[in-house]
């Protein structure tokens, strides 16, 4: 019954400003004169089929004058109401509400008047009737898409009117909103879409479907807002969403646009060195962060370790990125998530766009296959860049000698089969070589298929289901006659996931299951010609599985009050064939104390581990410009990534959890304050944190982990600790927009043993390689006219931590270093201006090719910050200290993106 | 107004091109001295000794060649497991030597005890000499290499040495081999001329030559007064990093085709012929660890991905000091077996030795001229 009423009412708010004749467009006719306003409009309401709400005692003072003549009633009506607390809102042609205390329909007029300057598109929708409504909450609940595609935004801002309340989509991009009966605006904004604005006169419960159009005319100010109104009143703690658009007016490297760099700027996001792949969140290490890829976990997010990012932007849709108060939906990694969604192709007419740098080309192009029903998106990015790094000028001649070659493709195929129903299917292939010296080559290769289906059960209940796999390995190949080699890696990952989405009044519950499949390959190495003397040898292949049911709540318990629960599930098995070691106990895990070795069959569990993973976060909005949020996590992670080098290398291991290796463990606990001031023209917050994880792996002095067939002999587990305090500070208005953040943040790692073999330095707490307690970033944007733009960043964090040798000493006519305990001196300093400014070609919509020039300078005062400080043996043996400094000078680029 | 802006950008970033991008340099860090820290290195085997243990200064990272600081005046006592104990003799600045009291034998543990003229304290952990296998089969084989310098591509052949052995004891492998290679070289030091300009050359020939310059110099007479001193010399290669049997396969109790060393071929080291001498010892575990830690110091040394590595922690610890000390006292079963390369088996004619007129020990590394015993 209801819905039926709430389709009727639908139906009603999308024809209503199409009538022309209105009882408020009643023009008066003399008649009024002298009489009062309560008996002239009862009068009406017999003369004009006309209903008016309002309590008489309202309308005692008011009688028609001389001065109304000739006015129509709604004039008449606003010159009575001016500087009265009363209002009237004409709903349906023949209805008005006259309303006390119009506090709410004065903001509301506001705000539509700021849209209208603003130009924005204004929507109307009434639902109920003032006269039977006997409700005190009312609930407006809806869908969200592109205009473009039908495809669901998700983490669309509501936001109700001026104030901080609001909500997000969800993944279906549904949302519910309680409100009090009466008028409202909700302003639904998404990055990179217009605005849209909704005069909402609601008695009832009601639905409303809202198209949100691609941002042609750029409305920078509206993008910014929006994302600053996100940090503050919606978002969960510790999440961000990344806009596109303004990624790519960052400055960049070589003019490449780059997700990874642009998270790396956030709070709490650290990273090691000028290319390093991959990133420390809040004091964790760089295998505790989940990248997903539509869907499907990746191993390797960037392509020459680390100068670019391994994700064309031009293929992706969105990302958001969450340092604290994860969803329970997320899983498998202990600091931090990064979903990256593809994009999908237009439905109506193919576009594209193309880029060319110094050293990378791209083009993206997308359209329908079949109008309206199916679209295809595909990209391509490759590589020149051969020339950079034989541009190196060092003595160092393994550098001169290199090669660098990689290229990124996607392609992602979308069909629509009714409203209800889409399916995508995307793929993605990324592949990598790098020579580094006249014999060695490094290739590493990533390959993902993804089949997602998106389904709508009912308006309340909407799910998706993923299926996909995924494939990660390297090559090292060495091409020395003697030595001829091919050492290999391979991850084989297979993911199966169900979620669904079920709304009802103020809870918005995403649950779901998912399952991923590992196969790992941990090493291989096989001669590769007739003389070659190494050996054919393989390390067992392990197969593992990770299971988890989750579930989740956003529970809006107050007008500003909103609470986020939920718990995850997992459960993790190794299976064989496997052969593992046993050893003796109370002795350090050494091949001389090996006892026994246990043999697995194939499919045998070798260990299990399950868990229990509650989520929590909170927020709080104390009064309409500030809020107070907190969060806590508990995650486990199953895979770790072995390495003993600083930053991640494409030959790492990931070894998943067994007899040998427990499972990490982490706990977070964040609280936040966030506050807008002047019209939320300037944004601050504080977010403070404490993180523990157990179970951390590091290796002992001189392990050798390629190709090692008992890693247990050469790791050490330990207790990771961080904590910190991050502040942001944002203009969002104006010519002048930016940012600047501050964070202080330790991390610290224990890894005691019951002996000194098994621990590090000697069990006390000692700095973890990526500890940077100073870490401070400055993001800015000058309109310079409406298509110029100057845009720049700085950034600064203290050197990271490194072993060092002391003193040298002979021994047996070796000259031998002596080093310090592990991490106890560092770098120096890393500091960095770039800047960049940006022309972007006419705005018009008309415009066919729309044209970009970004001339960018890197390292504007050519700081050598060093990557990586190495030592090397000079002539008699005397290990010597060098930095290298990736980029060594300052570096300007100019790169042309054009949008067709 | 913005097309020539954007000609100019374009032709500063062609000319920066050019420029270097990445740089490597020098980095120094403020470390503390390391003058204080004692270094200690040492063993006793089960062979005849005497046993030898050297004390030296630590240097400090920024020394530009290794010159080592002896400690001297250290009373150094060799302790063994049954209570037996022999003290030192310091023979040259900082070289302490048994002489005879205590000898090696496998089964027993052994340590030593420091005390330093300054009154501090230092003591080895005790280390058992366990037995070790035989040497059985020592092999080289050619190959042609070359290395890039500077200036471009220059042969750098080398002879491969390999070693089969026997692993010895079946419980606890912890094996080390310790390769050395030894060859005669020949200079001219009579010949060596002076010169300082304005004025001509003039012979000068280093004393040690056997010459003399009578007379005073230059025009002065030569005259021969002796033998040559420093004509002859038997230069060493010592290993680049300990060979350690934690990376070889065992089958069947044996070790087969284990690389131990490499000699590069040119025109000294093969002006006669080459010693190859392999020894192979038995470790403990701590003696172990401590080459292997030298070890991944070396051998990461040219890796742009090198591991960090880590203190290198030997078994002498300070007893009534926090003093920082690094070494190793340790015991050792020791097998050793002597190969020669001859100048023959260098599969083409090399050029003569280049005509030198220095002291041999002054232009060969690690050269003496004591004939080493073995070299007929």
């Amino acid at each position: 019954m209801r819905r039926k009423l709430i389709l009727f009412l639908l139906c009603c708010g999308l024809v209503i400003t199409a009538r022309a004749q209105r009882v408020i467009d009643f023009k008066l006719d003399g008649s009024e004169q002298g009489k009062s306003l309560a008996t002239y409009l009862h009068e009406l309401e017999v003369s004009q089929q006309a209903r008016f709400y309002f309590l008489p005692e309202w309308l005692d003072k008011f009688s028609f004058q001389e001065s109304n003549r000739g006015q129509n009633l709604g004039e008449a009506l606003d010159d009575f109401f001016r500087g009265s607390d009363l209002y009237y809102v004409s709903m349906y042609a023949n209805v008005v509400v006259i309303v006390k205390d119009p506090t709410q329909a004065l903001q509301r007029r506001e705000a539509i008047q700021a849209a209208i300057k603003q130009n924005k598109k204004i929507v109307r929708y009434s639902f109920g009737d003032p006269g039977k409504s006997a409700r005190s909450q009312i609930i407006i609940s809806g869908n969200v898409v592109d205009a473009k595609d039908n495809e669901p935004l998700f983490h669309a801002n509501i936001q109700l009117g001026t104030t901080t309340t609001g909500t997000t989509t969800d993944e279906a991009g549904h949302f519910s909103l309680r409100l009090t009966p009466g008028v409202h605006v909700l302003n639904i904004s998404s990055i990179d879409f217009e605005t849209k604005v909704i005069d909402l006169v609601a008695y009832d419960h009601g639905a409303i479907n809202i198209e949100m159009e691609k941002a042609a005319i750029l409305l920078d100010e509206v993008v910014v807002n929006a994302q600053a109104e996100q940090e503050l009143t919606i978002s969960r703690i510790g999440e961000v969403q990344l806009t596109m658009k303004e990624i790519k007016r960052a400055p960049s490297f070589l003019g490449e646009t780059d997700i990874i760099k642009q998270v790396q700027n956030l709070p709490g996001v650290t990273t090691v060195g000028e290319a390093a792949s991959g990133f420390n969140v809040r004091g964790g290490s760089v295998d505790q962060n989940l990248i997903l890829f539509d869907g499907l976990p990746s191993f390797n997010s960037s392509h020459v370790f680390g100068f670019f990012s391994a994700f064309n932007s031009e293929a992706i849709q969105d990302v958001s990125f969450y340092r604290g108060g994860i969803p329970a939906e997320y899983g498998g990694r202990v600091s931090s998530v990064l979903d990256i969604r593809s994009r999908d192709g237009g439905f109506e007419k193919w576009s594209g766009s193309a880029g060319i740098g110094l050293v990378t080309s791209h083009l993206m192009v997308n359209g329908p296959l079949k109008k309206d029903k199916t679209s295809l998106a595909a990209s391509f990015r490759t590589t020149y860049s051969n020339w950079l790094v034989n541009s190196i000028r060092t003595d160092y001649a393994d550098l001169r000698n290199s090669s660098i070659a990689f290229y990124d493709g996607t392609a992602k195929l979308t069909h629509v089969y009714n409203k209800k129903t889409r399916l995508s299917v995307s793929s993605y292939i990324s592949k990598d070589g790098f020579r580094l010296t006249g014999d060695t080559t490094y290739q590493w290769h990533s390959v993902q298929v993804a089949a997602r289906v998106d389904h709508q059960f009912t308006p309340k209940l909407s799910s998706e289901f993923i299926a996909g796999s995924s494939t990660y390995g390297y090559h090292v190949l060495n091409d020395e006659a003697r030595t001829a080699s091919d050492l290999s890696y391979k991850i084989t990952t297979t993911v199966l996931k169900a979620g669904f989405h079920y709304q009802q009044g103020t809870h918005k519950i995403n649950f779901g299951w998912q399952l991923m499949h590992y196969r790992f390959n941990p090493g291989s190495i096989r001669p590769t010609s007739p003389e070659s003397n190494t050996k054919d040898f393989s390390l067992n292949k392990q197969t593992s599985i990770e299971n988890a049911f989750f579930a989740n709540d956003e529970w809006s318990l107050k007008d500003n009050l909103f609470l986020e629960a939920g718990l995850r599930l997992p459960l993790f098995l190794s299976f064989g064939p496997a052969t593992i070691n046993v050893y003796e106990q109370g002795l350090p895990r050494e091949i001389s104390t090996v006892t026994d070795t246990l043999h697995y069959g194939s499919g045998e569990i070798t260990k299990g581990y399950s868990g229990l993973e509650p989520r929590v976060s909170l927020r709080w909005n104390v009064g309409p410009t500030a809020s107070v949020k907190f969060g806590y996590n508990h995650l486990y992670q199953f895979l770790h990534l072995v390495t003993n080098s600083t930053a991640v290398t494409p030959v790492d291991i990931w070894q998943p959890s067994g007899t040998y290796f427990k499972p990490q463990q982490g706990d977070q606990v964040s609280l936040g304050y966030f506050k807008d001031f002047k019209q939320k023209n300037y944004g601050v917050s504080v977010e403070t944190f404490y993180k523990r994880v157990k179970n951390v792996l590091d290796f002992k002095d001189g392990a050798q982990l390629i190709l090692n067939e008992h890693l247990e002999t050469d790791l050490l587990q330990g207790k990771a600790f961080s904590y910190g305090v991050e502040t942001f500070v944002s203009k969002n208005n104006g010519r002048l927009t930016g940012s600047i953040n501050y964070t202080y943040a330790r991390a610290f790692r224990v890894i005691n043993g019951p002996s000194t073999r098994e621990s590090i330095n000697q069990g006390n707490k000692y700095p973890a390689n990526y500890d940077q307690p100073h870490v401070v970033n400055v993001a800015w944007k000058f309109n310079l006219t409406r298509r110029h733009f100057f845009t720049g960043n700085f950034t600064y964090h203290t050197g990271r931590p490194i072993t060092i040798p002391l003193s040298v000493f002979s021994f047996e006519n070796n000259t031998v270093a002596y080093f310090s305990s592990r991490n106890q001196y560092r770098i120096p300093d890393y500091h960095r201006l770039d800047v960049a400014l940006v022309i972007e070609g006419n705005h018009r919509k008309t415009q066919r090719v729309k044209g970009t020039w970004i001339f960018s300078v890197y390292n504007v005062y050519a700081r050598k910050n060093p990557y990586s400080v190495f030592f090397k043996s000079t002539g008699n043996g005397v290990p010597k200290a060098y930095q290298l400094s990736i980029i060594g000078t300052v570096f300007p680029s100019i790169s042309y993106n054009m949008k067709f | 107004m913005k097309e020539p802006f954007v000609h100019k950008t374009k032709f500063q970033w062609l000319i920066l091109f050019v420029m270097l991008m990445a740089c490597v340099e020098k980095i120094d860090f403020d470390v503390p001295a390391a003058n204080y820290q004692l270094v200690v290195e040492g063993m006793i085997t089960d062979g005849p000794g005497p046993y030898t243990v050297t004390m030296s200064e630590a240097m400090n990272v920024n020394i530009d060649s290794m010159i080592r600081i002896p400690i001297s005046k250290a009373t150094l006592t060799l302790m063994d497991d049954s209570g037996k104990s022999e003290t030192f003799t310091e023979m040259r600045p900082g070289t302490y030597s048994t002489t005879g009291v205590i000898q090696g034998q496998v089964g027993h543990a052994y340590h030593l005890r420091i005390e330093t003229a300054d009154g501090r304290t230092f003591e080895s952990e005790p280390d058992v000499i366990n037995p070790v296998g035989e040497v059985q089969d020592i092999r080289f084989e050619y190959e042609k290499r070359t290395v890039v310098e500077s200036y471009g591509e220059v042969p750098a052949d080398v002879f491969n040495i390999y070693v089969d052995a026997d692993a010895g004891s079946e419980k606890e492998n912890f094996v080390r081999w310790r390769f050395t290679g030894t060859y005669k070289v020949i200079t001219d030091p009579a010949q060596h001329f002076t010169w300082n300009p304005p004025y001509l050359p003039y012979r000068n020939p280093f004393p040690c030559s056997g010459y003399m310059l009578t007379g005073g110099a230059p025009g002065g007479l030569l005259v021969q007064v002796g033998e040559c001193a420093c004509c002859t010399c038997w230069a060493k290669h010592f290993e680049t990093a300990p060979q350690l049997s934690d990376m070889q396969l065992i089958s069947g109790n044996q070790f087969k085709n284990v690389k131990v060393g490499e000699v590069p071929i040119n025109s000294a080291t093969f002006h006669e012929k080459y010693m190859v001498e392999v020894e192979q010892l038995s470790l403990s575990r701590t003696a172990f660890d401590f080459f292997k830690l030298i070890r991944s110091q070396k051998e990461g040394a040219s890796s742009l991905f090198q591991p960090p590595s880590g203190e290198i922690r030997g078994n002498i610890k300070p007893v009534n000091n926090n003093d920082p000390v690094v070494g190793l006292f340790y015991a050792a079963s020791v097998r050793k077996k002597t190969t020669f390369i001859q100048k023959d088996d260098v599969p083409y004619p090399l050029t003569p030795m280049e005509y030198i007129t220095y002291p041999c020990y002054d232009i060969f590394d690690n050269a003496s001229t004591t004939k080493p015993s073995g070299w007929e």
